[in-house]
C-alpha cells in the first residue's frame, strides 16, 4: 500500500505539472476525454479482474449517472453536490440489485443480459422526450459554483484536466487499497474457483453482486466527470457500442493489472487522434491491433510491460472446476 | 453407544432412471479413517458429493454430530465441520498460498486465522512456500494446498477424493502418514476415496466397497480384503 501511495503522489504531481506546462487547450481537452474514458474502462476492468465477467452494458452506468444528474439538477430541489452523491448512490444500489439477479448467470449469457438491460435503458432514454429530451439529449444545467469553486474556473481546460486526473488517481488508489483488503482476497477467490470458494465457506453471490456494484460506481464516476466536462448527455452515452469501446480499452490495456484499462484508454485515444487525422477508417487499424493483442498478448499492454520491464512470468491457470 | 461423527442413512441419488447411489448407508467414528473403494463409476465420489451437499439427495439423510444436515447447503455444512478436497486439484490458482489459506481460515470463523493458517501450512510442509502463487507450485504441493484448504478451521470430518492421484510413491506415502497423524493430533475423522490399495488398506480403520451405486461390503480392512464378492468385483485375484 505504501508503494501505491507513493505512486499516487507522484501521479498527482505529474498531473499538476502537465496542467501547468501544457498550454494547448485542444491537447488538454483531449487528455481530459481520455482520462474520463480511462475511469470508465477502469470500472469495466474491475468487473473482469475481480469477477471474471465481461459486460456489454456498462454504458448504462456511464450515461445513467449523467442522466440522473441532468434530471435532478433540472428539478432544482437538491444542491448540485448532493445531486452527484445521490446519482452515484442510486447507480451503485441499482447495480447491486441488478447484480443479485444477473451475476448468477455465467459467461456469454451474463454478457447478453448486460447488453439487454443496457439497451432497454437506451431505448427508454431515447423515447422519454419529456424527461430526457429523447434522441436530442439534454443539457445539464450546473449551478454557478460546485464544491465552492466557480464553474467558469472549473470548466477551464487545465482545471478540468486536473479534476479528472485527480479523480482517476484517487479512484485507482482506493481500488488498490480495496483489492488488498479481505474483500479483495474474497472476490479473487470467488473469481478463481467459485466452487472451491463455497467449500471454504464463502457465499459467492453477494461478493459477485458487490463487485458488479463497485464497477458500476467507478463507471458512474466517469459519467459524472463526463457530465461536468460536456454539460450534455444523449442516449448515445447509454448505447452498447460505448460499452464495447470501453471493453476494447480493457482488452488492449489488460485487466490483470489495475492500471491496465486506463492504459488501454490512453492507447485508444492515441490511435483515434493520431490515426484519425490520416485515415478515415482508423477503427479498422485499431481493430487489427486489438486482434494482435488478443492473440499475442492476452494480458494486454500492462501484461507486456510487466513481462518485459518488470520481468514477471505469464500466469498459467490451474485448479479450477 | 457408538460415537459416530457422521452417518449416511439410506442415501439415494437418482437421475431419472439412473441410480447413481441407491440405499447407501455408512458411518464414521471419531478419529477413524474409512476408506471407500470400488471400480470407476461405482459412486464413491457421488457419496462425497452427497454428504457435502454438492448433490441433492433423492432419498435418505446425512447426520453430522447428531444433527441432520440433509437440508443444509455446502457453506452451512462446512461451517459445521464437514470439509472436503476434490478429485481434481482445486485451489485458487492466482492467489498466494498464504492469502488463500488465511482467507479460508477466516471464513471458518477462526479468530486468530493467521495462527491457524500457519499451523496448517507447517503441518503440511507448505510454510516455506507461503508467498508463492498456487500456479507456481508443483503438482504434489498443489495437492497438499488443496488439503490445507480443507483442514483450516479444524473440521470434524474430512472427505478426501483421491488425494494421492498423480502423486509419486514417496509423496503418496508421506501424505498417507500425514493423514494417519492428523486423525489423532487434529482430532479429525476421514472418509477417504482412493484407488491406491496399499494406502487404503495401510491406513484405514474400516473399508467400504461400492459397486454400481450400492455398498457391497463394509468392515475391517482384513475382512473386506478376504470377502469373495469384493475380490470378484474389484480387488481381483492379486489382492
Amino acid at each position: 500500500m505504501k508503494k501505491s501511495l507513493l505512486g499516487a503522489l507522484l501521479a498527482l504531481t505529474l498531473g499538476g505539472v502537465v496542467s501547468v506546462l501544457v498550454s494547448s487547450n485542444t491537447l488538454l481537452s483531449l487528455l481530459t476525454q481520455a482520462i474520463i474514458y480511462a475511469v470508465f474502462a477502469l470500472g469495466v476492468g474491475v468487473l473482469l479482474k475481480q469477477n471474471g465477467m465481461v459486460s456489454f452494458g456498462h454504458a448504462l452506468f456511464f450515461g445513467g449517472a449523467s442522466y440522473l444528474i441532468g434530471v435532478l439538477l433540472q428539478m432544482q430541489r437538491i444542491p448540485a453536490e448532493w445531486v452527484i452523491v445521490l446519482a452515484l448512490l442510486t447507480i451503485t444500489l441499482a447495480a447491486f440489485l441488478i447484480g443479485l439477479v444477473i451475476v448468477r448467470v455465467p459467461g456469454v449469457a451474463f454478457g447478453m443480459l448486460t447488453l439487454a438491460i443496457g439497451q432497454m435503458f437506451f431505448l427508454t432514454a431515447s423515447r422519454a422526450r419529456g424527461l430526457t429530451g429523447g434522441a436530442d439529449g439534454m443539457n445539464i444545467e450546473w449551478p454557478s459554483h460546485l464544491f465552492g469553486v466557480s464553474m467558469s474556473q472549473m470548466l477551464k481546460p487545465a482545471s478540468m484536466f486536473l479534476t479528472c486526473w485527480t479523480t482517476l488517481v484517487v479512484v485507482m488508489l482506493l481500488l488498490a487499497w480495496l483489492m488488498s483488503t479481505r474483500f479483495g482476497s474474497l472476490t479473487e477467490a470467488v473469481r478463481d474457483n467459485e466452487e472451491r470458494a463455497r467449500f471454504i465457506g464463502i457465499r459467492t453471490l453477494l461478493p459477485r453482486a458487490a463487485v458488479y456494484a463497485l464497477s458500476a460506481l467507478v463507471t458512474g464516476v466517469a459519467g459524472v466527470l463526463s457530465a461536468l466536462n460536456t454539460g450534455f448527455v444523449s442516449p448515445e452515452s447509454l448505447h452498447w457500442s460505448l460499452s464495447g469501446v470501453a471493453l476494447m480499452m480493457v482488452v488492449v490495456g489488460g485487466f490483470k493489472a489495475l492500471w491496465g484499462p486506463a492504459a488501454g484508454a490512453v492507447v485508444y485515444f492515441l490511435f483515434k487522434e493520431i490515426l484519425g487525422e490520416h485515415a478515415t477508417h482508423w477503427m479498422t487499424i485499431f481493430g487489427i491491433t486489438l486482434i494482435a493483442v488478443i492473440v499475442f498478448s492476452p494480458t494486454g499492454v500492462a501484461g507486456l510491460f510487466e513481462r518485459w520491464v518488470l520481468g514477471k512470468k505469464p500466469s498459467v491457470k490451474v485448479g479450477g472446476h | 453407544m457408538t460415537n459416530y461423527v457422521l452417518q449416511a442413512e439410506d442415501v439415494a441419488i437418482h437421475y431419472g432412471g439412473v441410480k447413481a447411489l441407491d440405499g447407501v448407508a455408512l458411518t464414521l467414528e471419531k478419529g477413524q479413517i474409512r476408506g471407500l473403494i470400488g471400480p470407476n463409476g461405482a459412486g464413491k465420489s457421488t457419496v462425497i458429493d452427497a454428504i457435502t451437499g454438492r448433490r441433492r439427495l433423492t432419498r435418505g439423510r446425512i447426520v453430522l454430530l447428531s444433527d441432520d444436515v440433509s437440508a443444509l447447503g455446502v457453506v452451512e455444512r462446512r461451517a459445521r465441520g464437514l470439509s472436503r478436497s476434490f478429485q481434481r486439484t482445486s485451489v485458487f490458482s492466482e492467489m498466494t498460498v498464504w492469502r488463500q489459506v488465511e482467507l479460508a481460515s477466516h471464513k471458518m470463523g477462526v479468530i486468530d486465522s493467521a495462527n491457524d493458517a500457519e499451523a496448517v501450512l507447517r503441518e503440511l510442509d507448505l510454510w516455506n512456500l507461503r508467498d508463492q502463487t498456487a500456479q507456481d507450485l508443483g503438482y504434489g504441493e498443489q495437492r497438499r494446498l488443496d488439503l490445507a484448504l480443507a483442514l483450516v478451521g479444524r473440521p470434524k470430518v474430512l472427505l478426501l477424493d483421491e488425494p494421492m492421484a498423480g502423486l509419486s510413491v514417496k509423496e503418496s506415502l508421506d501424505l498417507a502418514q500425514h493423514l494417519k497423524k492428523l486423525t489423532s493430533t487434529w482430532d479429525v475423522s476421514v472418509l477417504l476415496v482412493e484407488h491406491d490399495m496399499d494406502v487404503v488398506f495401510g491406513i484405514s480403520d474400516a473399508v467400504t466397497v461400492f459397486e454400481l451405486g450400492r455398498v457391497i461390503a463394509s468392515g475391517a480392512p482384513a475382512d473386506v480384503r478376504a470377502n469373495p464378492r469384493v475380490r470378484e468385483a474389484y480387488l481381483g485375484s492379486a489382492a
